[in-house]
Parts: C-alpha cells; structure tokens; sequence
C-alpha cells in the first residue's frame, strides 16, 4: 500500500462509496440498530422533518432526536432525497478521510507521504464507518466534524477548528469531552512527542481566548437552533437525551441494558454516575500525556466509543481509524492480537445475535447484551493497550535483565 | 255551610287532579319504556343489546363436527353484528392444531370437494375455513366445565375472571344459547368427564331470571336426544329449540375423506345454510327457520318449545338473537365552522371580537381587529413559519461558516 498514490487511490475509494450508496443497500440498514442509535437514525431525521415541513413540532414526540441544526439545513439548503443522501454521506466520509491524511502530514511535518493512501483506506475500508454511512446514520457527521476540527487545529487554524468543535458538540454532548484537549491541542503542536515527554510546553491561561471564542460559536449556534424550533423544547429532547436516557432502544452501547433493568429510584443516581465517568477521563489523561495533545484526542476518542450514551459503530470505528496516525506506537502495543480478535468475534457477534433476539426470536436480550459487553471490552482492551503503548515508548528498548518500573 | 262543602269540593278536585296526573305520569313513564313496541320499525322485542353463549362441549379429533358447529354459529354471530366482546365462546379447541388435522390450522364446515380451497380462506360459503385468523375463544380446552358453563350463565364467576369472560348481560339483553356435543335423555356430556342434566340449565336460567340477566333467551341445541334438555325450563321470555326428540339420535351430515371425520352436524349444517340467506338487514323470523325444519332433511325430530316465550314467533326476527343489530338515531349535523378571515368582511376598530352563533351560518363573522385592511390579512400558517425559521437559522449558520473562513484566510494572509 506504501507505493500507491494518494492521488488515485482517495478518488477511487470515494467514488467506490458512492456507487454502494446509491445501491439498495441503505434501506436495508437504515433501520439497523448497531449501525444507528436513536440520536442518529436516518428514519427518524425524516420523521422529524417531515413534522417541521408540516408546522408540527418535531419534538413533542419522542421519535426525533437530532439537533435542530439538521432541521434547519435539511429543510432548506439540502433537501434529502436518494441521490442527495448518498452524496451527502459520501462526502462527510470523504471529507473525513481527508482530514485524516492531512492530520498524518501535519504530524510528521510533510507535504506528503507515501502512507497517504493507506491512512485514507484505513478510513474509508474500515467497516465500522463504512456501514454506518452506508446506514445514513448521522454519527458519520460528527466523525467528520471531529476529524476536521483536530484537522484545523493540527494545522493551527483556531477559528475554523473550535466552529467545528461548537458544531460537533451541538450534534452530540459527549463530544464535550474533546474540547480540552483540542484547547491544549491549539496551543501546542500536533507532532510527536511520544517518546520525548517533557512537561507542557506553553502556559495553560492561553487556551482561555480560544476558549471564550468556542462558547461564542456555540452559544450562536444554540441561538441558531432555539430559532428554528422556536422554542426550547429542543433541548430537553436531544441533549436531555443523552443526560436522562428516555430511550431504550438496543444499541451496541454499554448503557442502555444497564438503564432497562434499573429501579426509577436509582436511576437519577447511575444517570449521574455514568455521565460523570465520562467527564473524569479528561484531567487524568491531558496530565499524564501533556506532551502530545493529539494523543489525548486519539484516547478521548476510545473512552466516548466504549462509554458514550446512544454509540453507534461510528465511534470505534473512529477510533480504530485514528490508530494510523501513530505508527509509532505500533512495536509497543502489548496485545495487538487479543484486540484484533476481541473486535472480530464482537463485530460477528453483534449481529447475530441481535437477529437471534429480535428477528427469529430463538434468543432473548441477554444475548444481544452479551455481545455489547464483549465489544465493549474489546474497546476497552484497545484503549488500554493504546495508553499503553503511548506511556511505553518513551521508555525505549529495555536491555536484557532490566525491567520497567512506574513510580 | 257552604265554604266547607267549597273547601271539600276543592280538595277533592285537587286530589283527583293529583291522582291523575301521577297516572298520566305513570302513563308516561310506561310509554317511554314501550317506545320500541310500539315502532313500526323494530321487532316489538324490548332488548337494547345482544349477547351469545356458544358452547361445544365436546373433545378429541373425533368430535371435529362439534368443533365446527360451534364455530359456524360464531362465524354466524360475528357476521351478523354481535362483537367478540358480546361472544363466549367455549370450545375445547384441539381440531384445528391437532396433529391429525391435514389442514393445520383450518377447520371446515363441508367436505372436501371441487368448491373447497385447501388452504385458508377460499372457495365459497360452506368451504369457508371457520377458525382462520380472526377468532376469540373465550374458555379452552380444559376450562370448558360445567361449573364454568353454570358460572358464565349466573354471573357467579371469581374477581380474578377477565372481562371477556364474563356474561355481562342486563334486563334488557337478548341472549343466544348454543350448545352441541354428546347428549341423551336430560344430559349433556361434557369433555367426556362430566355432565350437565337439563335440571342445572333450567334452574340456571331461572337465576339468570331472577337477576335480571336477560330479558329474552333463544336455546338452541345439538345433540342427541337434544329437545329433552329444553324440556325442564319453568323462566318466561325462553325459545327452545332442539334436533332431535327422546330415544332419537342426531346425524352428521358428511365425512371428509381427506380428514377421515364428520365434519357437520346435519341439523346445524341446514340451520347454517338458513343463516346465509340472512343479513344484518333482513327481517326473516323465527318462524320461517322452524318451517325449514323436516324430517327428510334432519333425520331426526327437531322440535321447538315456545310456550314460555310471549311473542310470536312470526313477529320474532332472528336478527333479535343472532344479529347485533342496534337502532341509531341521526342528528342534524352542525354547521362547519367558519373560515378564517376574509378581506372583505366588515371590520370593527373594537378591542373585542363579536361573539359566535353555532345556529346561524350565513352571515360573515366579524373576526379580530385589523388596523391595516388594505394589506393582506393572511396569517401565516405554521408550515410557512417553519420554513422561514428554517432559512433563518440556515443563514445564520451559513453566515458564521463564512465569517470563520473569511476570519482564516484573513489571518492566514496576515501570519507568513
């Protein structure tokens, strides 16, 4: 893959996209319950914008849950139909795609690589984004708006990279979580420190400009989205939903099995819990990895793929994607093949048994929920084994009879 | 002397007019309760709902014509108007699933033929599939008991019992009983464990009676020996009728060699036949069913009790039994509601708007206050204000999107 040109190989793929798009195909997923969540699924986009085209509410109901920001634009500027589906996907994993090769350059600090093609490929053959875009679930945009916001910051462009950021964050809550990071991101670079880590190089009150200019950009789009449903009852019903769960629908998540079996007077506790386990991850991990930022976004990515609220295959397959930024890190992970094999038998067992449950009706949820909890260790296994390798190359070779100690 | 007499006069005159006016209340009050019997339109039968109580109380493959007697007189209940809700149906319900059944799921009411489909549905009227895709069985297998049977009748049944198992009939309910199965002289057999005798029915009836369960009741039985189980009831407002007399047998009508059973009754096969003539409309009575009724055709007696009964039997629809058939009255329909506002009706420079008179419909309302008549008074409706929110958002969307990229290029000519 090394020798072939990005210049041929992109086109080619995207183009390749596109044709599988335009197949029958996406009718078929669009209602798949692994491919899309209730935040994402394509049906209820259009449920929810067929009620607006009619001057109903879209959120007095509890089917449509996207941000109104789609409302807005789909109702106007793109108008959704076959043809304009599978261009717009195809375009967002493009897009992505693209943001990722140029990440890759802007970390190795070249104009272009002869890896170019293989990182684009990673992206656009990888399965977990492929199906989900096939499937018109919109997790695909917030791939694409994430690649692109560390894209810009990556290239030191802050205005065009906390835009996406405020846009992404609207799409999805959880993405909060990269904010810090791509703040701490903005005033560094985006090269590898892996192996050298030294202590954060600027002073941590810079990333308060950039972050004044993010709530600007978020609080205009808030107001942006507050005028199209002229009300506010857009809020309890797409960001409430990821805070409070109203819907249970099965998804390859962690959360929904837990908050199917819980008592109603538990819940607002364990919706707390689980909402604040996200939140711990990002001191810990901007501290201990302060000298390469773009590897605290790359682990942010794991945590949201095997903790967020409503996943969709979207959210490992970016993080699986993003691992061909770090080359570097390849030597030392410490059980590549256990995650591969994790992934695999989690990736068959998914929808198997997820038609054993709900279309033959031979199996119960347990067994659905089985698969979710090996598909979240699998996420699991690769986010340790990716914090692992990061901490372990900057310890080196380690000669014969010595060992590596952490204090 | 003459005031007392006055007085007396006057207070007899009072007390009279007293007397009769309670009377002409007392008349009033029975006329309105014999309102229907004096229609021209109904059947002089007081009932205001109908309710049926269809039993077979018989078991095995072998019994597959008791099952579809059952069942043809459901579809014939159903078909004339009486709901699921109205129905019990209590059948053992082991034909159509049975292992030995060659049609899985079906039960037929004629023999295989030229005009019978194989499958479901099909074919004509009488190679109907009677279980199909559509059907409520109220008490099965095992719950077809006699105490059950006696309980559903009287009303007597556990909290725990569901709504659709209760006969929830009042004074002014007509109630169908049907049963069929294995019977003999004053006994039905019932699931081949138990038997109920003529006596338990009658004296059932009677307490259905007493409690106002009914306020007329057509029994109509298929079994052997069958008119002996009518034979016992002593509560006004019943129609008996039975297929055969004591020491009688009653006949299947016809085997089906792909089934290898009966699968009719030859009583209820020609009582059926005489329901498909029958709609929900139609007028026939009870009379014309019983003339139907011959020896030749039945090869047993079928007889008929109707001395409990007060009316005639050719002025008795079977629609007052087997049909649901309601009265409905029509009102005149209110006026549509008005349209919104039109330019060209008055306007009024007053705070509030003229009320409304749902009676009246020609004259133009006078609607809210407009100041500027001239422009167009037409609201937007909330499609159109959705769209414009829309492209509003959009635009500011689009506009932070270019202010972004402009802020960039900006700085990126500004910065080597």
């Amino acid at each position: 893959m090394d020798n072939f040109k990005f210049e041929v190989v992109f086109p080619a793929l995207v183009a390749g996209r596109f044709l599988l798009a335009l197949t029958p195909i996406s009718d078929a997923l669009k209602h798949d319950h692994i491919l899309t969540s209730p935040l994402t699924a394509y049906p209820r986009l259009q449920e929810g914008l067929y009620l607006f085209s009619k001057g109903i509410d879209p959120y007095s109901g509890g089917v449509f849950r996207h941000s109104p920001l789609f409302l807005a634009l789909f109702s106007t500027v793109i108008p959704l139909t076959n043809i304009t589906a599978a261009l717009l996907w195809t375009a967002s994993d493009a897009i992505s795609a693209w943001a990722l090769v140029r990440i890759w350059r802007a970390r190795q600090r070249i104009q272009r690589s002869s890896r170019d093609a293989l990182v684009a490929a990673l992206y656009l053959l990888n399965p977990y984004t492929l199906l989900p875009t096939l499937a018109l679930s919109s997790s695909s945009f917030e791939n694409a708006l994430l690649l692109l916001s560390v894209m810009f910051a990556s290239e030191g462009q802050t205005s065009p990279s906390l835009l996406a950021l405020a846009f992404l964050t609207q799409l999805s809550p959880p993405s909060v979580l990269f904010l810090l990071p791509l703040l701490l991101l903005l005033i560094t670079d985006p090269v590898s420190h892996l192996a050298t880590p030294r202590v954060f190089p600027s002073k941590i009150h810079n990333i308060i400009p950039p972050l004044g200019e993010f709530s600007i950009y978020f609080a205009a789009l808030t107001f942006a989205s507050t005028l199209v449903c002229g009300s506010w009852s857009w809020v309890g019903q797409s960001w409430g939903a990821t805070l409070t769960l109203p819907d249970l629908t099965p998804n390859v998540g962690l959360w929904w099995y837990f908050f199917t079996e819980m008592f109603d007077h538990f819940r607002p506790f364990f919706l707390m819990v689980f909402s604040v386990h996200l939140l711990i991850y990002v001191v810990p991990v901007c501290i201990k990895f302060q000298h390469d930022m773009l590897y605290v976004v790359f682990l942010m990515a794991g945590v949201l793929a095997a903790f967020k609220p409503y996943p969709t295959l979207s959210d490992p397959g970016l993080f699986v994607s993003m691992f061909a930024l770090f080359p570097e890190t390849y030597p030392y992970l410490h059980h590549p093949l256990v995650t591969a094999l994790l992934h695999l038998h989690s990736a068959l067992l998914l929808p198997l048994f997820h038609h054993l449950w709900l279309s033959q009706g031979t199996g119960n949820a347990n067994f659905f929920y089985a698969s979710t909890l090996v598909f979240g260790v699998s996420n699991g296994a690769a986010l340790l084994d990716a914090v692992w390798s990061g901490l372990r190359i900057a310890v080196g070779h380690v000669p014969e009879s010595h060992e590596v100690v952490q204090e | 002397m003459r005031l007392p007499i006055s007085l007396l006069s006057l207070s007899l005159l009072c007390l009279s007019s007293i007397i009769s006016a309670q009377q002409s209340a007392e008349e009033q009050i029975t006329s309105f309760f014999n309102a229907n019997t004096k229609s021209d339109t109904t059947s002089g039968s007081g009932h205001t709902n109908n309710w049926a109580v269809l039993v077979c109380a018989s078991r095995y493959w072998f019994n597959y014509r008791h099952m579809a007697n059952a069942l043809g007189m459901y579809r014939t209940v159903k078909r004339l108007g009486i709901p699921d809700s109205n129905i019990i149906l209590m059948l053992s319900d082991d034909a159509a699933c049975n292992t030995r059944n060659k049609f899985p799921g079906c039960v037929f009411a004629s023999a295989h033929g030229p005009g019978r489909a194989t499958g479901k549905g099909g074919g004509g009227q009488d190679s109907l599939d009677l279980y199909g895709d559509n059907i409520e069985v109220d008490y099965r297998g095992y719950e077809v008991t006699v105490e059950n049977f006696l309980r559903v009748l009287t009303g007597r049944v556990p909290p725990s019992v569901p709504r659709s198992k209760r006969l929830l009939s009042n004074d002014r309910s007509n109630v169908f009983i049907y049963m069929t199965g294995h019977g003999g002289n004053e006994f039905l057999k019932f699931q081949d464990d138990e038997e109920i005798s003529a006596f338990d029915i009658a004296d059932a009836l009677e307490q259905m009676w007493q409690k106002k369960r009914y306020s007329e009741v057509l029994f109509m039985i298929d079994t052997c020996q069958a008119n002996t189980m009518f034979s016992k009831f002593y509560s006004p407002n019943i129609l008996a009728t039975g297929s055969s007399e004591m020491d009688e047998k009653s006949y299947s009508f016809e085997n089906d060699n792909d089934l290898g059973v009966a699968v009719i009754d030859s009583y209820t096969h020609y009582v059926l036949k005489f329901m498909e003539g029958i709609n929900k409309t139609s007028q026939m009575t009870m009379q014309d069913l019983f003339n139907t009724y011959s020896f030749d055709k039945f090869h047993s007696t079928a007889g008929v009790r109707s001395d409990l009964f007060n009316r005639p039997l050719d002025k008795t629809y079977i629609t007052d039994f087997l049909g649901g058939v309601s009265q409905a009255e029509v009102l005149i329909p209110l006026p549509p509601s008005d349209p919104p506002l039109e330019p060209e009706s008055q306007h009024e420079y007053s705070a509030a708007p003229a009320p409304h008179d749902f009676n009246t419909t020609s004259e133009p309302k006078e609607e809210e206050v407009s100041l500027f008549p001239e422009l167009a008074t037409h609201l937007l409706d909330d499609a159109e204000k959705s769209t414009l929110r829309a492209w509003t958002s959009t635009a500011v969307l689009l506009g932070l999107v270019g202010w972004v990229a402009a802020r960039r290029s900006a700085s990126a000519k500004a910065s080597p």
